[in-house]
């Protein structure tokens, strides 16, 4: 474990950036990608998902609601997010990464880490690995597209070293400097220390990590269990997890080219409406297209569900939610309709607009049903083959029911996946 | 201006070094010449992959797709600067 070298790529502003690639006249302006693909130019109801480099020295923010972004700076260009241009810039900016290592680990979709230890031999030679990398980066994505690398012993101190220089950083710490360096950190510069994690430190009269090194480990662990042992460790520079190589582990092949493959423990999509509505038609059409759409993720990955949750958000951003088990576990985008809507016409509170609609499963088993008894639950299970055929063929547009035909949900570009991909 | 379209064009194109490039595109009776090639990238509609050329003259930004699969060209975006 000891004297690895891990190096940690941060893209820079990424969406902004790779549309600042993409079209000239965005670039040197302050630009904010929005959350949902829309021909509204006002984008009233989105939310900031990055903002160019310029956008955010004029103090916009990713996550912050598009009329807050404008209302700071009325100049702001909001343009709507391009999730599988991105999602192609990532894949090829992971497979860039791969040339130098095999041990990739895909952290979101704009950053990764490099576990380069055989591959360097040192820092010097991880450092020209990250040189390398950027000469790489501009020749594949264009020069726009730049990325701040930090360079350290795990991957936590490499993601805390990257972050210090930003952007287009390359700074590189070697262990015997990383204590000096993390006492010039603030708290929350520590990815796993929230604002409100930092307060109830400061409450406690830790202001620095010398402070948190110098606490006694058993104070933190029984303020904290198990996060006082991290927060005591990192303090120190130390963290233990590893990344695996992805060539032994490259029996799972899909769109995530390096990543291992985990079974899910849910399956769920949920949606911002373009308008907060009383109408039980629309909330239901708007049900019934995401349990389309987690059946058709369900069979796809050959899964059964036989619990789903649904929840609705109201205007004013409350909400509620409850979950049902059913007897034969299902893929079905009908079946588990019909047991979501179940449970939202008892649930929600037909006074309140309702913004957001959601549904989600779980309980899930692997490989088919059992084969239905009756006739009708036959041919439509015949009918679903057919139209996961289709989907296969023509993508996500290849089918629709008569009654969503006029219910379309727009792309969404998100931090951590892109939803074309699940 | 930002408009979205789906607009069949004309578009010509050079082969070289084992890239393609749009040079000339023709949209509603009118020729634009491509400046410069800013990015490509691909999708997947279905099994099909499609490719995308992120292109401009000196005033407009293009976004033009091509399906390889029935060799036809459309203009999906239109950005045009002020």
């Amino acid at each position: 474990m000891d004297n690895r070298i891990y190096i940690h790529i941060d893209m820079n502003s990424y969406f902004a950036s790779v549309e600042q690639q993409a079209n000239p006249f965005l670039r040197g302006k302050a630009i904010a990608i929005t959350g949902k693909r829309e021909d509204d130019q006002e984008q009233t109801r989105s939310i900031v998902t990055t903002a160019s480099i310029e956008a955010k020295m004029l103090g916009v923010k990713t996550a912050m609601s598009t009329w807050e972004a404008k209302r700071l700076c009325p100049s702001l260009i909001l343009y709507p997010g391009d999730p599988e241009k991105y999602a192609d810039i990532t894949r090829r900016f992971n497979a860039i990464f791969q040339e130098f290592t095999h041990k990739v680990d895909e952290f979101s979709v704009d950053e990764s880490f490099l576990d380069v230890t055989e591959e360097a031999g040192d820092y010097l030679g991880a450092t020209f690995i990250a040189q390398a990398i950027r000469t790489r980066l501009k020749e594949e994505c264009g020069e726009r597209i730049t990325a701040s690398i930090g360079i350290g012993p795990n991957k936590l101190m490499a993601k805390l070293i990257g972050e210090s220089v930003k952007p287009n950083g390359l700074t590189v710490i070697y262990p015997h400097e990383l204590l000096a360096f993390i006492d010039t950190c603030k708290l929350e510069d520590l990815c796993g220390i929230g604002p409100r994690m930092s307060e109830r430190l400061r409450e406690l009269g830790l202001f620095t990590f010398k402070q948190i090194r110098e606490c006694d480990l058993k104070r933190l662990q029984k303020e904290f269990n198990s996060y006082g042992t991290w927060l005591y460790e990192s303090a120190h520079g130390r963290e233990n997890t590893t990344i695996h190589s992805s060539v032994q582990n490259s029996s799972f092949t899909s769109n995530h080219n390096f990543q291992t493959y985990e079974q899910p423990k849910s399956v769920g999509h949920s949606y911002t409406l373009p308008h907060d509505t009383h109408d039980p038609l629309e909330i239901k059409r708007y049900l019934l297209t995401l349990s389309d759409k987690v059946a058709w993720r369900l069979r796809r990955d050959g899964l059964l569900a036989r619990r789903v949750k649904a929840f609705v958000r109201y205007g004013d951003f409350s909400g509620v939610e409850q979950q049902r088990l059913f007897q034969e576990p299902t893929a079905d985008g009908y079946n588990l309709f019909q047991n979501a809507w179940m449970i939202l016409k008892r649930l929600y509170n037909p006074e309140q607009a309702v913004r957001l609609v959601g549904i989600s499963v779980s309980e899930l088993s692997c490989g088919p049903g059992q084969s239905s008894l009756f006739k009708k639950e036959q041919k439509m299970s015949s009918v679903l083959s057919a139209l996961d055929q289709i989907q296969y063929r023509y993508g996500e547009q290849g089918w629709t029911r008569a009654v969503l035909l006029n219910t379309k949900l727009k792309s969404r570009s998100s931090g951590f996946h892109f939803d074309h991909e699940l | 201006m930002h408009t979205f379209i789906h607009d069949p064009i004309d578009v010509t194109v050079s082969f070289s070094q084992n890239k393609i490039l749009p040079k000339l595109m023709r949209w509603n009776e009118r020729d634009y010449k491509i400046e410069t090639v800013n990015l490509v990238h691909t999708t997947k509609e279905g099994n099909k992959r499609v490719f995308y050329f992120s292109v401009s003259d000196l005033t407009n930004y293009f976004k033009l797709k091509l399906d390889p699969e029935h060799l036809e060209w459309y203009l999906v975006e239109l950005y045009t600067d002020g």
